[in-house]
């Protein structure tokens, strides 16, 4: 076990190298605008535009300014290291933004996940033990809408209906909330729309992904052995079907809080939440290369790094799994 | 006489599907006595797994319509409370399967699944059921019986795991076990070792055992009786001396020279059944088994032959409308090496019949009752 | 000595108040236009805090490199510049750090300004501030940590002045020799006699000009990009909030500015009312439309660099009309056509595409009437000139002269071209660069079919603003015919800074061009060149009024709107707006 962490690690770095340089090269080779013609503001005169680019090292060869980079996120590679560079856009260092700003996606991402799996697994279950009942249908009916409706879509219309500045049934603080609360039980409040927002549609994906994972598991085998043994029918269902349908939604678990680590871009825009997903995508928008780079290696470094959790998680529930 | 420990009559079990009513077990009957062993032998699609899943009350599609008697103990178990099912299982009957490592779970240990065996029928501690856990897993010959009990199933090889899983169905002391392809998935030497093992095991505790097999092989030595099935019915129902020597349905004799044997002469061809199983939802008309017998005669295509008790032997019965003494002389013709067209021909007159000729057979067939 | 042009400005507008005649150039901003507060400032109650939703974060926070309206809006709060344009009249400048007009040589090569006595920074620095300040904040606009956006454009002819230069480079053409005197020296350039001292001047309102003190800014200047800015000090009624340290804790990047009153103001060396406490910019309201529902039903709130979405803006109208003002911003949007690219050569196939524009279409993307009017030449209302150019009659040119579009002039003009059936009849496809997102692009997508309604075909590609401009319309090689929605914004109220880098010749550059019709004609370079050059009011606004109409003549683009900023507030906002700036003024705005 010791062995495969130790080179999944190693392939983690590689990936993120990979990662580092396909955002290095995408962003340098695809029409774009010029960080140092944005900066440089209107007209300027040529002497302008090249002490700029002196200035943010724009005028090296592609390969330098990327292993520069590399070299500077390194430490004891010259240098203090984790030093990610400076915003075009706004001079400051990109790792303390980033920083400063994880914080609101992990309390988002947390919420979330706990809203839609207390909501999507019990759903999943009695769906699958029920099938083909009312309840059945009608769960994976709303099931279906919720995975449909786009996020940003269901955020506004939760605005514009639940908001209490702006919405037709003033309840919950809205658009902005998050920023303005100072307790930890305020920041909660704000979230609560957003959170529902987030996990509606991951609560219906992952009801219906248990219903049929349980269906399924239910034909098998040891569940007519665990009947003959004359175990109880909640036993059955729960100790031998669930823990067995469950493992894959680790998995999808797994990868799913990865990828919104790094950033619910839909949510936090339209909630106004200052995480790392909208960050990325103002950086996006402004060819802020430092910073895009920057999101973009969090949000891979998560994803990555959740995966082999979720491996590791596996060896331990699946007593077949051997590494 | 004690009365039979299961009693089982005109048992049906169909399924309404979209494409029809799907008769799977169409009227069966047999009775089990205390530490004797019946033997239920068919090919897939016969019913004969339908048919004891039923009696365990482990037939829970939506679509299942079941009628008929199952009595155990002198209690009818079809239309018991769900309750009363549950302790039935695993308890008075136990029922093991073919594939001892799809029917473990895979993520928990041996010895506590015989420990959840156990404590959902006794009131005894954890420590307890285990050491009785470990108690029948020496029992069934598994060597270092504790440090296996602390093991995964994939972790046991295909015979221990078939062990494994008898240790589990006695755990606590069935009256009856029944035993569905116990041996089909294992080797042909592991084969043997499980046979011997339940049928040991049968002596020491007295257990009844029902074995379903597609293997007349498998079930010579074992078992007191046989039942064969076809298309959801029993087609001969005997002592199994009787059957293996004295059958008297074209099936079981089909059965019977399908069996590769060792002291067959090199060279000698297996004989198999024509044909293949029919549909239960069309079956075809009459007969069951005509479009496949190589006796069969024009009337067997509109007339359903009853199961009945043949002359001189009131425990062994046969579904033929052939009367016994042509099944007799047919046998022997069979026995001898004679091919079954040629039998035919000898016993019966002519070849087969076509659909218009008339029929040219009278008096050879067991009147119709 | 003469006076320079602002001057006599001042000195006709103080004259138009006593005696009631409106005799200077310069409109005063939509009078007519539905719910603003203009005219004299408004009273409002002391105190209180003004949260401002804004979408994105200001471009620099550093008052040195800010180069935008929006930073404009906070320097104005937090710096005293040495000039300023007066809140409610952009044409007429005041002294704010100064004390008294510059004096301007007769030739325009030396500009001497002093500063009122007393003024201090804000704490951590807590000093009072000398011209040596002033000093180092234009010397700092060159540094190659700071890299100023317009230091070069507008000082550069100071002996010295070099873009790119290392931190802490002098500039010895700026000369202090008392503690209250600035003096700016320039030397003519090659085979001239004259210096650009009046554009010099009026670049003393950008706040380049606030002063930051050298010994407390050198260390944050040191590194290769400047952290001034996290860690700024004042010398306005309001400052960033910061720490002892001076680091500015008010300023979070993207997420949020908090000002707060600056306690070393002092309210008597400056015009400024200053009636909040405190002033809170609020970033990441992304969509418009819940930014404005919020501003509007809620309470003391205004907007920032979002206008409410036209659906919003037209409710408003009826609904809630005190709180939109309408603001002409002092620039304008046109569709540049490039004259370097077939048939945008000809100068009556260019009549023709401006004379059967429909250029009515075009203002109805951006919300129609309130959004602006449309333009009968180039310079817009609220600049220098304006007046001169005929006002809003402009100068009555045909083909300018259906703000819906008139085909059959436009056949006319298409005949004079040559192209016999009154379209034009060119096959190929003509290449036009808008935006892809909201009412610019509907913008973009609209022009393109106004020119295929004149018979052209049009590969109209849609991309980010950004890349628009910086890759595209930008950059000569790129060969854009058709850029469908271009604009310019004056720096300050001078005709000059409107049409000068957008149609000389001289003023084409290979990277971030803005003469996007790349008019290059050389007279009229010749004749902007020299317009550069003057200083009195009356006779740059007479000489660039002739200007725009040489230019309006040659119909380089499609002007077809006049913007206005329209922004919002509150109900229990008692707004003002700054005239110059287009936005609300935050030292003069109050709760009510």
């Amino acid at each position: 076990m010791a062995a495969y962490i130790v080179r999944r690690l190693i392939w983690v770095f590689f990936l993120l190298f990979v990662v580092t340089l396909i955002t290095f090269i995408v962003f340098n080779v695809l029409p774009a605008a010029d960080p140092a013609l944005l900066r440089a503001g209107r007209q300027p005169s040529p002497e302008l535009v090249e002490s700029i680019r002196e200035q943010f090292g724009l005028d090296d060869p592609l390969i330098v300014q990327f292993f520069r980079y590399i070299g500077d996120i390194l430490p004891f590679v010259g240098g203090d290291g984790f030093n990610f560079g400076f915003s075009y856009q706004s001079n400051q260092e990109v790792l303390p933004q980033i920083l400063d700003r994880l914080p609101a996606t992990i309390f988002l991402t947390t919420g979330a996940v706990i809203l839609w799996l207390s909501i999507g697994i019990p759903i999943g279950m009695v769906s699958a033990v029920k099938t083909g009942s009312w309840l059945d249908r009608l769960t994976m009916g709303i099931a279906l809408i919720a995975i449909s409706a786009p996020v940003y879509f269901l955020g506004l219309v939760a605005l514009f209906l639940f908001d209490d500045s702006i919405g037709r049934f003033p309840l919950l603080p809205g658009s902005g909330a998050y920023q303005d609360a100072t307790t930890f039980f305020g920041k909660a409040a704000a979230l609560i729309m957003p959170w529902c927002v987030l996990s509606a549609a991951f609560a219906a994906i992952y009801a219906r992904f248990l219903r049929g994972n349980l269906i399924d598991t239910m034909q098998e085998d040891y569940i007519r052995t665990a009947r003959a043994k004359g175990l109880s029918e909640r036993r059955v269902i729960f100790r031998h079907g669930v823990r067995s349908a469950i493992t894959p939604i680790v998995t999808l678990l797994g990868l799913d809080i990865g990828i919104l680590l790094g950033g619910a871009i839909l949510t936090e825009t339209v909630f106004n939440i200052q995480g790392i997903g909208r960050f990325a995508y103002e950086a996006i928008v402004r060819f802020d290369l430092p910073v895009i780079q920057g999101t973009v290696l969090f949000g891979a470094f998560f994803i990555v790094i959740m995966s082999l959790i979720v491996d590791i998680l596996y060896a331990f529930i699946d007593p077949r799994i051997r590494y | 006489m004690a009365a039979p420990l299961l009693e089982v009559e005109d048992l049906r079990v169909h399924f309404e599907t979209e494409d029809g009513l799907v008769k799977a077990v169409d009227g069966i009957s047999y009775t089990v006595d205390r530490g004797e062993t019946l033997g239920i032998v068919g090919e897939s699609g016969s019913g004969k797994s339908v048919s004891s899943l039923t009696v365990m009350g482990l037939t829970r599609a939506r679509n299942a319509r079941i009628s008929g008697t199952v009595r155990f103990g002198g209690k009818e178990l079809l239309g018991a409370s769900d309750e009363d099912m549950r302790k039935v299982r695993g308890d008075d009957i136990a029922m093991i399967f073919q594939d001892p490592l799809s029917s473990l779970h895979p993520f928990y240990k041996v010895g506590n699944q015989i420990v959840e065996a156990i404590q959902s029928h006794r009131d005894v501690s954890k420590a307890q059921a285990y050491d009785r856990a470990v108690e029948m897993l020496g029992l069934v010959g598994i060597p270092e019986p504790r440090r296996r009990a602390d093991s995964y199933p994939h972790e046991f090889s295909g015979g221990m795991r078939q062990r494994a899983m008898i240790a589990m169905a006695l755990a606590n002391d069935p009256k009856l076990l029944i035993a569905d392809e116990p041996t089909t998935a294992l080797d042909v030497t592991v084969q043997a070792q499980i046979l011997e093992l339940i049928e040991r095991l049968q002596r020491e505790f007295d257990t009844a055992v029902v074995v379903i097999t597609h293997d007349l092989g498998v079930v010579a030595e074992m078992a007191d009786e046989i039942a064969v099935m076809y298309a959801g019915r029993i087609v001969e129902q005997g002592p199994a001396d009787t059957i293996f020597n004295a059958p008297e349905h074209p099936y079981t004799w089909g059965l019977l020279s399908s069996i590769p044997r060792m002291d067959a002469p090199r060279g000698d061809e297996l004989v198999p059944i024509p044909g293949r199983p029919p549909s239960l939802i069309h079956l075809p008309g009459g007969c069951s088994f005509h479009p496949r017998c190589p006796f069969v005669r024009d009337a067997h295509r509109r007339v359903e032959p009853r199961l009945d008790p043949v002359d001189g032997n009131s425990r062994h019965k046969v579904a033929c409308l052939l009367d016994s003494g042509t099944r007799k002389r047919l046998w022997e013709e069979l026995q001898a090496g004679v091919k079954p067209g040629d039998a035919r021909r000898d016993v019966i007159g002519i070849g087969r019949p076509d659909a218009d000729q008339p029929s040219q057979d009278a008096g050879l067939d067991a009147p119709r009752r | 000595m003469r006076r320079s042009f602002q001057w006599s400005l001042i000195a006709c507008a103080l004259l138009a108040l006593t005696l009631g005649v409106a005799a200077c150039g310069g409109d005063d901003g939509g009078g007519d236009e539905p719910g603003t507060t203009q005219g004299t400032p408004a009273e409002g109650k002391q105190g209180g805090r003004l949260v401002s939703l804004w979408a994105g974060d200001v471009d620099h926070i550093d008052p040195g490199i800010t180069y935008s309206d929006l930073g404009q809006q906070i320097t104005r709060a937090t710096q005293k510049t040495l000039y300023r344009p007066k809140v409610d009249d952009a044409t007429v400048v005041e002294p704010d750090l100064a004390e008294s007009d510059p004096e301007i040589s007769e030739d325009g090569c030396r500009v001497t300004v002093k500063l009122k006595d007393g003024v201090r920074f804000s704490p951590p620095v807590d000093r009072e501030v000398t011209s040596r300040d002033v000093k180092y904040a234009i010397e700092r606009g060159f540094f190659n940590s700071v890299n100023s956006g317009y230091a070069g454009a507008y000082f550069g002819t100071l002996p010295g002045a070099k873009v790119g230069a290392e931190p802490g480079t002098k500039i010895p053409g700026i000369q202090t020799p008392d503690d209250l005197t600035v003096v700016f020296n320039m030397e003519p350039a090659e085979g001239e006699d004259r210096c650009p001292g009046g554009v010099l001047a009026g670049a003393l309102v950008m706040p380049l000009s606030a002063p930051v003190p050298p010994e407390y800014a050198r260390e944050f200047d040191a590194g290769n990009i400047s952290t001034y800015g996290q860690n700024q000090v004042s010398t306005g009624p309001y400052m960033v909030e910061n720490n002892e340290s001076g680091e500015a804790i008010g300023y979070q990047a993207g997420r949020r500015i908090h000002l707060v009153r600056n306690p070393n103001w002092d309210e008597t060396l400056d015009t400024r009312p200053a009636y909040l406490d405190e002033i809170d910019i609020q970033q990441g309201n992304d969509d418009a439309t819940v930014m404005s529902r919020k501003i509007l039903e809620g309470e003391s709130m205004i907007n920032g660099d979002q206008s409410p979405p036209p659906p919003i803006l037209k409710q408003a109208l009826t609904r809630q009309k005190e709180q939109l003002a309408l603001v002409p911003s002092g620039g304008g949007r046109w569709v540049a056509m490039n004259t370097t690219i077939e048939p945008f050569d000809d100068v009556n196939v260019r009549k023709a595409v401006v004379a059967g524009f429909d250029r009515e279409a075009m203002r109805l993307t951006r919300g129609g009437e309130v959004i602006g009017r449309i333009p009968t030449h180039f310079i817009p209302p609220g600049l220098l000139g304006f007046e001169e150019a005929g006002g809003m009659e402009g100068f009555g040119l045909d083909f300018m002269s259906a703000p819906g579009g008139d085909m059959e002039l436009a056949a006319e003009y298409f005949q004079k071209a040559g192209y016999d059936n009154g379209k034009y009849e060119g096959t190929e496809e003509l290449l036009m660069v808008g935006e892809n997102e909201g009412v610019d692009a509907r913008a973009a997508e609209v022009a393109a079919q106004q020119f295929e309604k004149l018979g052209f075909r049009v590969r109209l590609r849609q991309v980010t603003g950004d890349a628009m401009y910086t890759k595209y319309c930008n950059v000569p090689a790129a060969k854009v015919a058709i850029c469908p929605n271009v604009g310019w914004l004056k720096d300050f109220a001078d005709p000059q800074t409107f049409l000068d880098p957008t149609f000389n010749g001289d003023n084409i550059i290979p990277t971030n061009n803005s003469n996007w019709a790349q008019l290059d004609v050389p007279e009229l370079n010749r004749q902007m060149n020299e317009a550069k050059l003057l200083t009195d009011t009356d006779e740059r606004a007479e000489a660039w009024a002739e200007i725009d109409r040489r230019i309006t003549e040659l119909a380089p683009a499609v002007m077809w709107i006049w913007d206005n900023q329209a922004n919002i507030r509150s109900e229990n906002v008692v707004g003002v707006i700054d005239e110059d700036n287009g936005h609300w003024s935050f030292a003069h705005t109050s709760l009510g």
